[in-house]
């Protein structure tokens, strides 16, 4: 919390009242949106116990828990598939030869820019015509693979590019090749750096398998249309499913945010506003990459005596 | 052509299969067949009569030919769907699909390898005429419209149902009472079915808003998103049920033969299935598969199978 | 490819709503992004908590689940919005937690000694963040924030999946018609594309201007 206090003073009598005052107002106001939207939402009747009895079943959830097991496959099948695309494209696109660089830029940037379900489209409807007809699994998962490869070489390239230029250049005095220093010295590092990004990517790729429901994979997404449909409870059920999402991907965040507090990578630098001082990679790539918190969140109290201020 | 195989066969196969036969399709639905007016006590001789197509005999079997790589093989596969309530739906309680086509494919399964095994692979409706193509499924059971042009690239069976396409509204609505009525309104419609096409031919100036299905449409509608929702006749029955603010204004309007869809050039595949699906029309089973499923929402009694190959294409 | 052409107007129309939709989403994230940065910055703890819990439920959430909870739920709650705008609603509301974290790293780019200078000459919390802080924190996140103009850009096409036809949706009827897959959605994704890269050009061009040497 005292992190974050560099943007105002240690509050004074006039200022704690003022704080208290807008706590309450703030609260008043939250508590009374919510009970409004809750109270309108009762007067449709969308509240009835009936229709929200049958989520406290278990072969409802059983059903569910298919779905999430689908996601699950289809986002961790996916992310190794463009973990190791994206490292290829990255070697590529940092390549000295031009004949790697080019394809490599330009599949990056292709892909950066055209939306996953425009791939999903070519997959589900152009391909078939021209004979490949392709198992569902891969119908989602090719094209979200082919999509975020592009993206997991872009956070690759920047990781590579912000190691310090003396790692690479020191396993080249000792006398390794450029693939023998970049396998063994760069990317291991690198890759370390970037763990809590990958995983941001991962929970960004994981939210993209809702796509299922395009494809009729039966992902969590299509499982609740497929329950919707069966149990005409539109509503009840696309706010369950909401939830189980919110539910696994605010965990893998938050496993994220403990991979990089562990990681303790604070090169000296300029004191910064919330107390963090890693230099932050340009990243070309995806905003999943540069706004999800790649930091402790501000109330925690990193290892950072030089960005208290004394109140 | 082996037309006359299962007239044949209608007498010949003991009415024990019966119970069998029933048992396998009302497995899932049980509790809804006492919902169906008169249906209990007409059940036995029903019975008796979907008994006469329980199996085909071995020599309708041709060597060589799709029958035999399905019995093969133990399961048939259908190109199908499992949001389609009525139809095809996924009980996600149980696991078992349900509904017309559903059953029909049970049936057919039940016809060629002596059990009731369908495996459904999901289709898409852009996606059905490849499937059959390229072999992944042997056959389509997903309120598969016969049309010529379809025709071109896929084998039509049947047809074995009629469909009609019927208009939704709130009730209180006025001045919507046939098609012609939604020109220049906004009218809902369930992504790829075919009353886009149909709203598109009959009210050329009405302004199509689609939602991916009958839960969404109904809500849309309800929630004031369009003024009508033209959907098959039996699900807006359905509909009607759940929310009785709303009624079904006239009478279908189009007449949508279904089809089963199969491989284009498999000549005696088709006359295979169709065969089946005579015998089946015949036999009784075609109006207990309707009384468990449509049947439960519309009432009275089934209507007659329509005449194989009554549509162009089929 | 003369399939395209053929359909031309009907692209052009998908095409004019996906602009529309993309340039009202973005302004409402951006608004809503900002503010919900300063509130997880500000002396007020519930709204830091408040700003916590939208960020993470807001990017937790797969954006085709919102859109249709949006679609379909806010008329039960009484508020009943055309598919477009609900739309937008939805869009802006998902990319403004997006935003709202470019911020926070923007604002974690200011050198200390600006906060604490601002408050020396006597600078409260608002006029602070507003006159110091975030001018100088917006012009550090201009690149970030046009990578999520462009993911912006092509979560759009989501919007097809509840009814609004946007260039995707438009691409899809073309497809149903005339059953030519691949040109007709080479042809949409040559027209992201474009969005995209014009995108990344103007970014580079603000950056350029504003980017603060340090």
């Amino acid at each position: 919390m005292s992190t974050s206090r560099v943007l105002f003073d240690e509050p004074g009598p006039i200022a704690r009242r003022r704080i208290r005052v807008a706590t309450v107002v703030v609260s008043i106001a939250v508590a009374g949106l919510i009970a409004l939207a809750v109270r309108r939402f009762a007067d449709h009747g969308q509240l009835d116990a009936d229709k929200w009895r049958p989520y406290t079943t278990w072969p409802m959830w059983r059903y569910l828990l298919q779905g999430v097991r689908a996601t699950v496959e289809a986002a961790a099948v996916a992310t190794g598939l463009s973990l190791a695309g994206g490292i290829v494209l990255a070697l590529g696109r940092l390549s000295p030869h031009r004949r790697f660089r080019w394809p490599a830029v330009v599949y990056i940037e292709v892909m950066r820019t055209v939306p996953v379900l425009l791939l999903v489209y070519i997959v589900l409807f152009g391909l078939p015509h021209y004979g490949v007809n392709l198992p569902l699994f891969w119908k989602l998962v090719a094209p979200l693979s082919v999509s975020s490869a592009a993206v997991f070489a872009e956070i690759f390239r920047a990781g590579i590019l912000s190691l310090d230029r003396g790692q690479r250049e020191a396993g080249l005095a000792i006398g390794m090749t450029r693939r023998q220093t970049m396998w063994i010295v760069v990317l291991p590092q690198a890759v370390r750096r970037l763990l809590p990004s990958l995983v941001s990517q991962s929970v960004g790729l994981l939210k993209d398998t809702s796509l299922g429901f395009i494809v009729s994979y039966s992902e969590l997404l299509y499982s609740g249309r497929i329950l919707a449909t069966y149990n005409r409870l539109l509503i009840q059920t696309y706010i369950v499913i909401a939830l189980v999402y919110i539910v696994i991907n605010a965990s893998l965040s938050k496993f994220a945010r403990t991979l990089e507090a562990r990681q303790g990578v604070r090169p000296a630098g300029r004191r910064r506003l919330l107390g963090f001082v890693r230099p932050r990679p340009y990243v070309a790539g995806s905003p999943h990459l540069r706004a999800r918190p790649e930091h402790p969140a501000p109330q925690s109290e990193g290892p950072e005596p030089q960005n208290k201020i004394p109140a | 052509m082996s037309r006359t195989l299962p007239r044949r066969l209608g007498t010949a196969l003991p009415v024990a299969l019966a119970t069998l036969t029933l048992a396998a399709v009302t497995a899932c639905s049980s509790d809804s067949d006492s919902a169906v007016p008169g249906g209990q006590d007409k059940k036995p001789a029903e019975a008796s009569a979907a008994a006469a197509v329980g199996v085909a005999p071995d020599t309708a079997i041709l060597p060589g030919s799709t029958m035999e790589k399905i019995k093969k093989r133990g399961y048939l596969i259908v190109g199908g769907s499992q949001d389609a309530p009525l139809w095809s739906q996924l009980n996600p309680m149980n696991g078992q699909v349900e509904g017309f086509d559903a059953e029909m494919g049970r049936l057919l399964a039940k016809y060629i390898i002596g059990k009731p095994e369908v495996k459904i692979v999901s289709s898409a409706t852009e996606t059905r005429e490849a499937l059959l193509q390229n072999g992944t499924v042997d056959v389509v059971f997903q309120t598969y419209t016969i049309t010529p042009k379809r025709a071109e690239q896929v084998a039509f069976a049947g047809p074995y149902y009629s469909s009609g396409q019927a208009i939704l509204v709130k009730k209180g609505t006025t001045g919507i009472k046939a098609p012609a009525d939604l020109n220049g309104k906004t009218v809902i419609a369930g992504a790829n079915t075919p009353a886009v096409t149909a709203i598109q031919q009959l009210a050329p100036s009405a302004k199509v808003v689609t939602f991916a299905s009958d839960p969404e449409c109904l809500q849309a509608l309800r929630q004031g998103r369009g003024e009508a929702y033209v959907q098959d006749q039996a699900l807006l029955v359905a509909d009607v049920k759940q929310y009785p603010d709303t009624t079904v204004v006239g009478e279908p309007f189009t007449q949508d033969p279904y089809g089963i869809g199969l491989k284009h050039d498999d000549t005696a595949f088709k006359s295979f299935v169709n065969d089946w699906l005579r015998a089946i029309g015949q036999s009784g089973a075609w109006q207990a598969v309707w009384k468990q499923t449509i049947g439960t929402v519309v009432e009275g009694n089934p209507p007659a199978p329509p005449a194989i190959g009554s549509a162009a294409g089929s | 490819m003369d399939v395209v052409l053929r359909h031309w107007s009907a692209f052009t129309d998908g095409m004019t709503t996906t602009l529309e939709l993309t340039a009202l989403s973005f302004a409402g994230a951006l608004l809503i992004g900002i503010v919900v940065a300063a509130m997880r910055v500000s002396p007020v703890p519930v709204l830091r908590g408040v700003g916590t819990v939208y960020v993470e439920s807001f990017q937790n959430t797969p954006l085709l689940v919102l859109l249709v909870l949006f679609v379909f739920g806010l008329p039960e709650v009484g508020v009943i919005f055309p598919l477009f705008t609900t739309a937008v609603i939805a869009i802006a509301l998902y990319e403004a937690a997006y935003i709202a974290e470019a911020v926070r790293s923007g604002i974690n780019t200011v050198p200390v000694g600006q906060a604490e200078a601002a408050r020396a000459i006597g600078l409260g919390f608002g006029q602070s963040l507003r006159l110091v802080i975030l001018p100088q924190a917006l012009r550090a996140v201009v690149q970030p924030i046009g990578n999520i103009l462009i993911a912006l850009t092509m979560n759009t096409s989501l919007a097809a999946a509840v009814g609004v036809v946007d260039l995707t949706a438009a691409a899809n009827r073309v497809n149903l018609l005339e059953a030519q897959p691949i040109p007709v959605f080479v042809g949409a994704g040559l027209g992201y594309m474009a969005v995209c890269a014009l995108v990344g050009l103007l970014t580079n061009l603000i950056e350029r201007k504003v980017a603060i040497v340090r």
